[in-house]
């Protein structure tokens, strides 16, 4: 069985959100108002974030694209009361909106904050999505061209792009990859198997030597960064 | 000491305009839960960042009230303390319904309620290694237990009432510890995790406990003109100016280990950030400092007045310690990469208190009140009056019967 994981290399990132909207578009995750935005409502299973050090003129900025980490040991999961966050087998986390109750534990115990709660009920003109890819035959947890009101919601590694591209025999990787990989115009973002030896991400890996972020809280990230 | 207990009679103006008060505080409850059932949780103060808000700080607040009035109750039914008994029938009461207060407000405040019922699916739908799961069976045995020690409270059963009083305190402690548990474990959080949460949550409520305790009854005592000795809540005052000596000695060794680490980043933040107010003002100043320096003192700790103002800082300062747990808790940004995290995703949580939220609070707080003044009027909780009333023994012996087999049914 693959095990997925997804390189970002912060030396090409140049912060242009492109994977964000990407990702919203994809996974018809709702754009906020600007009052949602401060009052930090909006749902975002991407995110990039800039973090600086030292001051002008001799400040650096890094930006540090954040999809979920799909943790190996991750906090989210084993606290997560109705079994509604689990590992698939490929090791990617899942949220299963039909189990989840809303109680919001999985976001105090996330240590990299990349779970939104689905404070409202869609705006029907501008999310409804029928036609979205996915078909139930995917998945379980999946279709939701509606969203749900008051479950937890996060990424998934666009895991219906996966499964459809492992149905076709399509090399996942190279012919499949998430929305957010496919969208980075300066292709930060490498997808693939990380237990396969031959794959770009254990290629990167080996020769860049990747970093991962909170490693000190031993949750094993799936994600790995490299240096600039 | 014989005592016979006695419902107080309930026809008083007084005693009905409070009913229609907090009658109007449950019609509160309810149409701000149905404005929230309509809406979602945006009525609310909650934000991706701040994920919990006023609901889960009276939850916990009302679960650590619910285990000190218990243990509090342990001193009359399972010490076999002959002067605490007056109060030890209206502590078991006061604990059943606090704690049912909470269980109301922790189901409120998941975002699907009508999904709760998972949680009670062991081992098939729930996740056993969830501190929300385990507490399940805490949270419900913990409920049946009150019920069983009320009835063998008030059907004079003194034998069993000690055997299962002493299965309830010992459970009251655990039901706590795991409540801290579920704050403690969150290694993610710096101002969360701690192996001393649990502890330190069980001397919270024994504080607020104890001192909610001393404040219904004596209000209890004077508004159904009743005696009750002055030396039991002054008793009850030395007891809390001995447990707040303890939930101190818990803080201050909890924040001294977080700030002498270098990673001390979160408790500077609970210190000097934006949220300082509910730590040094609340937790610190109206939970420990002011309670201790009049029960302390040698005139204001020996008078019942002193010892009730002690006992409200005490009850306000537990539920801003609780607050200060949850709210800066999460609201501290995580330091996810070495620097300055720019823009909206580096700023502290900001929790706002809007209307709906804080009436639901309300309302649920004039629940556990109304069913509090209630369960005075049909149920046999407050001994029957001074010396000069043993008058009536076979009456009150009549009614008591009367009202326990109400309760049995």
């Amino acid at each position: 069985m693959a095990r997925w994981g997804m390189v970002i290399d912060l030396d090409k990132c140049v912060g242009c959100q492109a994977c964000t909207v990407a990702c919203k578009e994809e996974n018809n995750v709702p754009h906020g108002s600007p009052q949602e935005q401060i009052r930090r409502r909006e749902p975002y299973w991407n995110r990039v974030i800039a973090v600086s050090e030292g001051e002008y003129p001799t400040q650096r900025v890094e930006f540090i694209p954040m999809p979920c980490m799909h943790c190996d040991d991750a906090p989210c999961v084993t606290v997560c009361p109705a079994k509604a966050t689990y590992h698939r087998e490929d090791g990617i986390v899942e949220q299963n909106f039909r189990r989840c109750i809303g109680c919001r534990y999985c976001m105090v115990a996330c240590p990299y904050g990349v779970r939104s709660f689905n404070f409202k009920d869609q705006d029907e003109k501008e999310y409804l999505r029928p036609d979205l890819p996915p078909t139930r035959a995917d998945r379980e947890p999946w279709p939701f061209p509606q969203r749900i009101r008051g479950v937890v919601e996060k990424c998934t590694f666009c895991f219906h792009r996966i499964d459809q591209g492992l149905r076709e025999g399509k090399k996942i990787g190279i012919d499949v990859v998430p929305a957010c990989v496919e969208a980075c115009p300066t292709k930060a973002r490498v997808f693939g198997d990380l237990d396969d030896s031959k794959s770009e991400v254990s290629r990167l890996l080996a020769i860049r030597g990747g970093f991962r972020l909170r490693e000190e809280l031993g949750t094993h990230p799936k994600v790995y960064y490299l240096h600039s | 000491m014989d005592l016979t207990y006695l419902p107080i009679e309930g026809k008083s103006r007084a005693y009905r305009t409070m009913v229609v008060i907090l009658g109007i505080m449950v019609a509160v409850l309810v149409t701000s839960f149905l404005v929230y059932y309509l809406k979602g949780m945006q009525v609310w103060g909650i934000s991706n960042a701040i994920p919990w808000g006023q609901l889960i700080t009276l939850d916990i607040y009302f679960i650590g009230l619910s285990a000190g009035a218990i243990v509090v109750s342990g001193l009359s039914y399972v010490l076999g303390r002959e002067e605490y008994k007056p109060i030890g029938r209206i502590a078991i009461f006061l604990g059943l319904l606090i704690f049912i207060g909470a269980m109301v407000s922790v189901l409120v405040d998941l975002g699907r309620l009508e999904k709760f019922w998972r949680l009670f699916m062991y081992g098939y739908l729930n996740n056993m290694t969830s501190m929300f799961a385990i507490n399940t069976i805490w949270y419900g045995g913990y409920i049946l237990l009150m019920l069983v020690y009320l009835w063998l409270a008030i059907e004079n059963k003194t034998r069993l009432a000690m055997i299962i009083g002493t299965i309830d305190v010992l459970w009251a402690i655990g039901v706590h510890s795991f409540t801290g548990e579920i704050f403690g474990l969150v290694g993610a959080r710096e101002i969360l995790h701690s192996p001393i949460k649990p502890f330190e949550f069980i001397a919270a409520a024994l504080t607020s406990g104890t001192a909610l305790l001393i404040i219904v009854v004596v209000a209890a005592f004077k508004f159904s003109n009743r005696y009750i000795d002055k030396k039991v809540v002054l008793s009850l005052g030395r007891l809390l100016s001995m447990i707040i000596i303890v939930l101190f000695v818990m803080v201050f060794f909890d924040k001294l280990t977080h700030i002498y680490v270098p990673q001390r980043k979160g408790t500077v933040f609970l210190f000097t950030g934006p949220y300082w107010w509910l730590f040094w003002i609340f937790q610190i100043g109206m939970g420990i400092v002011t309670p201790l320096i009049i029960l302390f003192h040698p005139k204001a700790g020996k008078s019942i007045k002193g010892v009730v103002v002690a006992s409200i800082s005490v009850a306000i300062g537990v539920l801003g310690e609780r607050a200060a747990v949850i709210i800066p808790g999460t609201a501290n940004v995580q330091q996810l990469y070495p620097g300055n995290i720019e823009g909206v995703w580096g700023a502290p949580g900001i929790f706002l208190i809007t209307f709906w939220e804080t009436a639901l609070t309300l309302g649920i707080v004039g629940l556990v009140t109304l069913l509090f003044v209630l369960g005075l009027k049909y149920l046999p909780l407050l001994p029957a009056g001074a010396e000069g009333e043993e008058s009536k023994p076979a009456e009150a012996t009549a009614s008591e019967s009367e009202a326990g087999s109400r309760l049995h049914q």
